[in-house]
């Protein structure tokens, strides 16, 4: 039994089959669990009216008490955005809504915990996991009924069966002939930064405490026009700042997303909450000896990061109990005498100055498949389950933005269609395939991507209430007139179910929704906020040269034709700035690729082999 | 199956990579501040020893000879190799010893393990000015055959033999590599070059296994770690230190660069005879090389 791609999805199918007492293997092909994967990112624990799921917590018994989240989402603020004008609805009753909890959290450091958790379990019954491992293709000898997985880097080896956990571009389903590619109809294209930002800081700024944490989310003007949105959670010392668009939409009017992203943190609003002091280098005189020169830069890189490493220490509770416990400090006070004396010595010895800006420290970019539109109606092939991404199963309705726990769930139910199947020694597409599709179906997620819940929609419009009708404009004015009485709202949603959530889905999802309406309410109702400094945004090349790679000189993607039209857009929609045209062709340089999938539509793509690629500290 | 006993000396070193350098304000190395770690030729024998550790279940042990902050160097190898023996040798005794000195050191340390060698690794050289005949002369003082820039190798625990693959370099001549049997015990030198590969799923499961092992035993190294004087290892004093160090360092000086002694002939490609002629001299070229 194996699983393919260690993100939460293919892990939580782990943990269960060794909970369930079957061995299983899981091959993930980043050099550590958790370096490939990317989200928001919100993590819920959900409770539904109706069927059950499996929550992070019941698979991992000890996730409340020891899992490395960032804080628990306590405040949930939606934002639109006209200029320097804000109008700000608190959507924290949606974000509660059928929720145990919500945390942000960062997928490297979690994935890796849910590994140790999964593989301490599998390693038991002989299983385990094994990274550094790109599985590419898939064989099925029809003499013995043999599973043959092909990696790049092992014997190839036999297996019953297979959960095809490999993330939003999978190429299990693409090359056994599962499912086509995600079109960009069915997928959004995500990007994030992470912000550096002191504990202490984070607590005061957003009025929360180190436990408890805010989300804002952003619509208006700073979507540039694209169907989507910005957000910005909390996490214990960084915060995660991000925006999610339609990918169709970047396809008819494409915008680089990294711009996507420096439009959000030019946001007054937003560069207030990432501001935070920040040394300034000083200009070392071009006259001096070269050596003098060089002792000077690194004289003064040293002082920076020792200040960096006390001064976000010193505003964390954890950081100052660990100074303390060092036996260096004896109080708090000593440890402030200490910055004082460092940035005293900055100062004086080198010139250093202090101002007000903010720190970047990592850039990433993914798609995301949209569950409404790209779900795996036939979720398995043969006796390979799909699950999480790889099936196309996010939940993304309005603000509601799951994917991580979606997954989650889909993997216990992979998992536990796997071990009755072991049972039965039975991994026919009729029995396992089907067993697995019908606890997918029965999922109150797969039933939420299908249908709007009249109560979650009561949330927005009771939020919405105090909104002049006009601004609402002609096309929502009547809906919300109806939708405002109790049992008119029934009716209509049921009316709107059997109309069809697709032919809905077009109009939801609107730049009415997204960018006109925002607009008009931050103009008509919105606050002016003002922004003491503009941030100094590091230009797309060294947000890439900041990340962190192991280079293969093989290319694992392969333009397929230079002077398709599609292709040329990737000039502009590659985040990272891979693609470029020479005399009327494109050309890919494949080395800062992140594997974000944007341009796997008209390439050769596949994932790099094992080990190699981007490697993310945070995720 | 018969069980496989792996020994594998080290080296502390001064670490060399990035941020760890301290320089004085003349622009000279500041030993003091700099920071010392386990060399990195250590370190691919100890991946090398791990190799055996995963393939055969092997039990390994680690040794070295310094000053006391050395076991540094033993933790980091450890943390490698997953052994669960460490020695260190340390004694003022010691000090000033040339690689005659060390290996006799060695020899007596790997003797006195707990258990009796099959093979011992060793790396190629230290980066800080050893002139790798070390590997060599404890070989040879163990009396082990000795089998130098090992890229690869493989053991037949039940015939007691092994099997390497050693990169051969000639000067003027592509690099050729050889393949050798020996019989238990050898001495191995590793090769800078020597990759460990796991490829079948039990392997990189016994992998994981081993390494995170290695990781909690590295943890509490202490508990493995055993320290020896002269007087405790038992070594013939005259024949380690100073005084069994016949090598006298008088002057270090940079290698000139030689001028070419090679002469080049220009050979028409499109006459068959001139061909011919390059043929020959490759032959002969080649069957001056000792393959076996
Ligand atoms: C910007 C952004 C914001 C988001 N916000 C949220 C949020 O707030 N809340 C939320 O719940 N969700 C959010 N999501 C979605 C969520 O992150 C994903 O749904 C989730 O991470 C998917 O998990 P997965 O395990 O299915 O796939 P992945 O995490 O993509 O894991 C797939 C794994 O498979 C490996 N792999 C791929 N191919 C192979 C191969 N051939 N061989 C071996 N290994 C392979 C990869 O290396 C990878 O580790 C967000 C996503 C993005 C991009
Ligand atoms: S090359 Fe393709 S997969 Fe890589 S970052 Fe650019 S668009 Fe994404």
């Amino acid at each position: 039994m194996a699983i393919i791609g260690g993100g939460s999805a293919g892990l939580a199918a782990l943990k269960q089959l060794s909970h369930l007492g079957k061995q299983a293997i899981l091959l993930e092909a980043g050099s550590k669990v958790g370096s490939k994967n990317l989200s928001g990112g919100i993590l819920y624990s959900k409770k539904p009216k109706k069927g059950n799921v499996s929550n992070v917590e019941q698979l991992y018994e000890n996730f409340l008490d020891d899992a490395p989240i960032e804080r628990k989402i306590t405040k949930y603020i939606l934002h639109s955005t006209s200029q320097n004008k804000i109008y700000s609805m608190d959507l924290t009753t949606a974000h509660d809504y059928q929720a145990n909890f919500g945390c942000s959290v960062l997928l490297n450091k979690l994935n890796s915990w849910f590994a140790v958790q999964a593989e301490e379990a599998a390693k038991k019954l002989g299983g385990g996991i094994i990274p550094g491992v790109h599985v590419k293709s898939i064989n099925w000898n029809e003499q013995n009924d043999a599973t043959i997985i092909q990696t790049d880097e092992l014997d190839e080896f036999e297996v019953k069966a297979i959960i095809a956990a490999d993330g939003v571009n999978s190429e299990v389903a693409e090359t056994v002939g599962a499912r086509k590619k995600f079109t960009p109809e069915q997928l959004y294209q995500g990007v994030k930064v992470i912000v550096k930002l002191p504990e202490d800081i984070i607590n005061k700024r957003f009025g929360v405490s180190s436990d408890e944490g805010a989300a804002h989310l952003f619509a208006g003007d700073v979507t540039l026009n694209h169907i989507g949105g910005g957000f910005l959670y909390t996490n214990s010392d960084t915060l995660s700042v991000g925006a999610v668009y339609h990918f169709d939409s970047q396809i008819s009017n494409p915008t680089e997303p990294y711009n996507l992203i420096d439009v959000l943190l030019k946001n007054p609003l937003i560069s207030e909450f990432i501001k935070d002091d920040v040394p300034i280098k000083p200009k070392i005189d071009k006259n001096l000896p070269q050596e003098e020169q060089l002792r000077i830069r690194f004289a003064v890189a040293k002082l920076i990061k020792t200040w960096y490493e006390i001064r976000e220490a010193s505003l964390s509770s954890i950081g100052r109990d660990r100074l303390l416990k060092s036996g260096k400090y004896k109080t708090v006070e000593d440890i402030q005498k200490r910055l004082s004396a460092i940035q005293e010595q900055m100062t004086e010895k080198f010139g250093l100055t202090f101002g007000t800006d903010y720190l970047e420290d990592e850039y990433g970019a993914k798609l995301v498949p949209d569950g409404k539109r790209c779900r795996m109606r036939k979720p398995y092939f043969k006796n390979i389950l799909f699950v999480g991404d790889a099936a196309g199963r996010g939940v993304f309705v309005g603000p509601r933005i799951e994917g991580l726990n979606v997954g989650i769930d889909d993997g216990v139910r992979a998992a536990n269609a796997v071990a009755q199947a072991l049972d039965k020694n039975d991994f026919s597409e009729n029995s396992l395939g089907e067993n697995y599709s019908k606890s997918v179906d029965e999922s109150p997620f797969t039933t939420d991507m299908k249908e709007i819940d009249k109560d979650y929609l009561k949330i927005f419009l009771d939020a919405a209430k105090d909104v002049p009708k006009d601004i609402i404009g002609s096309r929502y004015g009547p809906i919300l007139k109806m939708m405002s009485s109790g049992t008119m709202r029934g009716i209509a949603v049921k009316f709107a179910n059997i109309l069809g959530y697709d032919k809905l889905l077009p109009m939801i999802e609107s730049e009415d929704t997204y960018v006109r309406v925002p607009i008009q309410l931050a103009e008509r109702l919105g606050e002016p906020v003002l922004s003491s400094y503009s941030p100094t945004i590091p230009s797309i090349a060294d947000r890439i040269a900041n990340l962190n790679y192991n280079d293969d000189h093989l290319s694992h993607i392969k333009v397929l034709n230079p002077t398709s039209e599609y292709i040329k857009k990737m000039v502009t929609l590659c985040p990272a700035k891979c693609y470029t045209e020479e005399s009327g062709k494109v050309i890919i340089q494949h080395e800062g690729c992140v594997d974000c999938g944007t341009c796997s539509q008209e390439t050769e793509w596949k994932h790099p082999r094992g080990e190699k690629g981007i490697h993310y500290k945070y995720g | 199956m018969s069980h496989l006993n792996i020994a594998v000396i080290i080296k502390l070193e001064p670490d060399f990579s990035e941020g760890n350098v301290s320089y004085n304000p003349d622009g000279t190395l500041n030993r003091a501040e700099t920071k010392n770690t386990l060399g990195p030729h250590s370190a691919i024998a100890a991946h090398a020893a791990f190799f055996g550790r995963v393939m055969y279940d092997a039990k390994v042990s680690i040794a070295t000879m310094g000053p006391p902050i050395a076991d540094l160097a033993l933790q980091q190898a450890q943390q490698i190799s997953d052994a669960e023996e460490l020695h260190l040798y340390s004694d003022r005794l010691f000090a000033g010893a040339d690689t005659l000195g060390t290996a006799e050191v060695l020899r007596v340390g790997i003797e006195k393990m707990q258990e009796k060698m099959d093979i011992v690794f060793s790396g190629h050289r230290a980066s800080d000015g050893e002139t790798g005949q070390t590997g060599p002369q404890t070989a040879w003082k163990l009396g082990f055959t000795f089998l130098g820039n090992v890229i690869s190798y493989n053991v037949d625990v039940e015939t007691r033999m092994v099997r390497a693959k050693r990169l051969i370099s000639l000067q003027g001549l592509p690099n050729i590599i050889e393949e050798v049997e020996a019989p238990l015990p050898v001495f191995i030198s590793i090769d800078p070059t020597y990759k460990s590969s796991y490829n079948t799923v039990s392997q990189r499961l016994a992998f994981q296994k081993y390494k995170k092992e290695a990781i909690q035993l590295s943890d509490n190294f202490k508990d493995y770690l055993k320290i020896f004087n002269a007087k405790e290892l038992g070594v013939d004093e005259t024949l380690v230190g100073l005084p069994g160090s016949p090598t006298i360092v008088y002057k270090v000086e940079r290698v000139p660069k030689s001028t070419a002694t090679r002469q080049a002939e220009v050979i028409d490609g499109s006459d068959p005879e001139q061909i011919s002629k390059v043929v020959k001299k490759m032959k002969e070229a080649l069957s001056a090389m000792v393959i076996k």
